[in-house]
This record gives structure tokens, sequence and C-alpha cells, in this order.
């Protein structure tokens, strides 16, 4: 399968012109910041505080804004244009991924820096908050693709984001519900149990269940993203 | 092959509803294809099916010589180009970039988006942003999109239904160059005189299936009623029958000199729509 870079950073060009002029939606990068920043001068380090910002930025910017992006696509009849159009659907729909992940990125990067989060291991961090970050791109995508319009995405989302922005508190219940133990599976609770055991001292080799749990999800939700996005192809 | 559609007892069914009922036409390669009928009539569905946007429920239809199910394919989607009416452009971008978007999708050069504009008079507002256009200047922007990578086979649905006369004629010419230059336009449209002016076949589709496909010329003689109009000096008309009696009366107006026009009673495609199905094109 040929992949073309060029069809993808056309979409991603488009992507980020559009968005730079679309505050409504553009604006809601700024919450994780604000928070990081508020975080860090109240001086909160303790790693669920942390980790509460990073979800809540994970949420924010790759599932949120994803959401809106491509529910705004389907709503605005242009994303039937770019289907009808000679690029594939990996280019779509990854041309369509990359303002998200760029900006989760870089959110999540600034706002740890003001939060003064530095972990122990830079690397091992970093590539459980990418694959994370896909999980959640994803996500972002198969919402979209349900919704028929902006309006009914922003709705449609915020559940969603609650469960895995603040639901790691979840945790605190298991003991007295153990049916929540299922919870614990989660991508966002297995980025915390990892973050933890890298503030421990591990390493790559001490986190392979918990990169592995969220790899699952990630696969996962490709597989129903490319398969809903196939459907939509088709009316 | 020498046609570039084959559709045979094509059908559609949405639900309890038939949208197509076996429907049977070919389209030649070059010629410009008009697919008439009313709301509902199941024009857009045919093209839906034609580029794989629909699956059809029954029948066989094939574009370029393969079954409408591999039109999905980039192979495929290069080779025609699609104008429907919810055909969607980004509102909070330039018309340029709109189209520079497409110009990078097809590998197209950007300095095609200048001749595009050229066809549907907008060269002048290419930097406009197209939130601020009216619907005229939207449907004209999504057909410069459509043209932009010269597509072997054109789909318009209803391509000049919200443009003013002077606009919808310069489309008509762009249209026709397009044509000149190899290009197939499949074309569904309400207005009988665009379709009169610029296809060489059309069908008439009604409730499902159609009910007349010709060429208009022949078309607009087979429902001719065989009479023509004579207007006189004094603004009198009259119609004369155009067989041998029709032909002494109007000897004698012309040898009175009080002839001044001639006119053939020709139905318009409108009438004949009308005559064959009972309703009309709305």
């Amino acid at each position: 399968m040929n992949v073309s870079l060029k069809r993808m950073n056309a979409i991603f060009q488009k992507d980020l012109k559009d968005f730079s002029r679309n505050w409504a939606v553009s604006s809601v990068i700024l919450m994780p910041i604000i928070l990081g920043a508020l975080f860090g001068r109240t001086g909160v380090q303790d790693l669920s505080s942390h980790y509460l910002l990073i979800n809540l930025a994970m949420a924010m910017v790759a599932m949120f804004v994803q959401c809106c992006l491509i529910a705004e696509e389907k709503e605005k009849n242009t994303l039937r244009g770019l289907m009808l159009s000679p690029a594939s659907s990996t280019e779509i729909i990854g041309g369509k991924s990359l303002l998200s992940l760029i900006f989760t990125i870089i959110v999540i990067y600034v706002t740890a820096m003001l939060a003064d989060y530095r972990p122990a291991n830079f690397g091992v961090v970093a590539a459980a908050i990418i694959l994370s970050t896909l999980f959640y791109i994803s996500l972002g995508t198969i919402l979209g693709l349900f919704s028929k319009s902006v309006m009914e995405a922003s709705l449609v989302v915020m559940p969603v984001i609650m469960v895995f922005s603040v639901g790691s508190f979840i945790t605190n219940f298991v003991d007295s519900y153990p049916i929540l133990k299922v919870a614990l599976y989660l991508p966002n609770i297995q980025l915390i149990e990892l973050a933890t055991k890298v503030e421990a001292g591990g390493g790559f080799g001490d986190v392979l269940v918990e990169l592995a749990i969220i790899t699952g999800w990630v696969v996962a939700s490709f597989i129903v993203t490319v398969y809903l996005y196939r459907r939509k192809m088709v009316d | 092959m020498n046609n570039i559609i084959e559709v045979s007892g094509l059908a559609k069914v949405f639900g309890n509803e038939k949208a197509l009922e076996s429907v049977d036409f070919h389209v030649k390669r070059g010629e410009i294809f008009g697919f008439l009928g009313p709301s509902g009539s199941g024009k857009t569905s045919t093209i839906k099916i034609l580029t794989g946007q629909l699956t059809p429920t029954s029948g066989k239809a094939t574009v370029f010589d393969e079954s409408v199910s591999q039109m999905k394919k980039s192979e495929f989607r290069r080779r025609f180009g699609v104008l429907t009416d919810n055909s969607g452009l980004y509102g909070r971008l330039s018309i340029q970039d709109n189209l520079k978007l497409y110009c990078e999708l097809y590998d197209v050069p950007v300095s095609k988006i200048d001749e595009v504009l050229d066809v549907v008079n907008l060269r002048e507002d290419k930097s406009k942003r197209v939130s601020t256009l009216s619907k005229g200047m939207m449907q004209r922007v999504t057909l410069a999109r459509a043209l932009l990578h010269e597509p072997e086979l054109l789909f318009l649905d209803e391509p000049t239904s919200a443009l003013d006369p002077m606009n919808s004629l310069h489309i008509h010419e762009g249209l026709r160059a397009l044509n000149a230059k190899g290009t197939t336009i499949f074309l569904t449209t309400h207005d009988m005189q665009e379709a009169d002016a610029l296809c060489d076949r059309i069908a008439f589709l009604n409730q499902g299936s159609i009910q007349l496909l010709d060429k208009p010329d022949k078309l607009k003689k087979r429902y001719s009623d065989s009479t023509i109009t004579v207007e006189l000096l004094n603004e009198e008309k009259v119609v004369l029958p155009a067989g041998a009696e029709g032909a002494q009366q109007l000897f004698d107006y012309m040898n009175n000199n009080q002839v001044v026009t001639i006119h053939s009673n020709e139905p318009t495609l409108g009438q004949i729509f009308v005559k064959v199905t009972g309703r009309k094109l709305a």
C-alpha cells in the first residue's frame, strides 16, 4: 500500500489553517496549559495530579479536537469530498490526525513543564504518552464519525472526556465495588501505573505489561476507526 | 470501449421505498448525457451508485468497464469528478486554499487554479473566504474543484441551479470546452433549456425508471404536433398544419406579403416530459 505524504501534508496544512481560524475549538487547547500553570504555582507535585493534567490534555486536545474536526467535515459534507478524491483511507485519516497529534504533544510538554513534572525516565514516559495520544485521537475520530454535527460531537464527547480525564479517581472505589476493577485496564489508568513504576526507577522492561495494554487499546480503536470510516464512505 | 457507463436492470430500494426500478442506459465516451427528472426521481441515487457512494440493491452498473464497486479505489477516483448539490467547501478558507488542497490531492499543479476559476468566472475573487460567498458563487467554486483534474468522466448534479443566466451561460461554455477536450459529462438538471443546449442525448427519469431516452432534436420531432405558427402583419398568429394544405395557406400569406415570422411548433423538452410522465419537473 502506497501512502502519499504529500496528500497527508496537504490535509494537515488545510486543517492547520482552518483550525487557527476556528476559535470555538482551538481555544480548548489553552485549558490544560492554564491548569498546568496553576498547578505549578500552587506547588502540587504528586503524580496523580500530574497525570490528571496529562490525561485531561489528551482528552481535550487529542480526543475533543479530533472529534470536532471530523464532525465538522461530516456536517459540512467536506469529508465526502475527501473520500471521493484519490486520497486513500490511510492518507485521509492520517492527515486529519496529524494536527491533533502534534498539538497534543506540544500541549502535554508545555503543561508538564509549567506543572514542574520531570519524569524519571523521559523516553519511557514519552513513548507511553505518544501511544496513549494515538488511542485518544482514534477515539475522537470514532466519536466524530458517529456525530452528525459539531454540536452533537461536543455533547457526545463530554462523558468520554470525564471517564478518561478524571476517571482515575475510580480506582479509589475498586475495593468497595469490585466490578470497577475493569476500569483498571483503561489506558489512562495504565498510564498512571506506568508512570508510578517509572518514578520508582523502572525502565522499559518493567512497564511492558502497561505498554502492551495501551497498545491493545490503540490497535482495537484503529480497527474500529477504519471499519467505521469505510462504512461512512458508502451511504 | 465505446461506452464509458453501462447500466442494466439497476434498482435501489431504501426500506420500503423504491428509488430506482430497473434502470437501463449507457453513456458513450465523449458525449454529454442529460439525466432529467423531478426531485425524488432517483437522479442523485444514480450518481451515487455510479461513483461508488451507494450500493445498488440489484442490477449491473459499470463505469470504465469496471463494476461500480471498484469506484472506491484511488485509481478510479482519479478518473472521475463529481459535483453534487451538497458538495462541501471549507468556509473559513479562501477559494484558492480550497482548490489548492484538491490540487495536491489530485497531483495537479497549483497553476491550474486560475484556469478553472476563469471557467467559473471567479478568478478575481480567489482570495475571498468561502463563508462570505453567495450560494451561486459557492456552487461555482465546487464546479471549479470538479474541473481541476480534467476528469475523463464528470458527474454534475444540478450544476447551475443557483446561478443567474449570465453565469450559467459562462459555465455552459466551459463545459462545452471541457467536453471538446474529451471529458464525458453526465448531467442531471431540472433546467430543460440547459439540457437542450448542452446534451447530446437525454434520458427522462420518472418514479425510478427511464421513460424516454434519445437526442433532444429527435424527441422534439417525435412529439411535434406537425404544425407551424405564422405571425402576420396584423399581429395575428395562425397555426397551420405542416402538410400540403398548410403549405398552400402559407404560400397565400407570403404571396400577399403578410408574413412576419414562421415558427415550427416543436414542443419543449419540459412539455414532452409532462406529456410522457404527467408530472412537472420540480
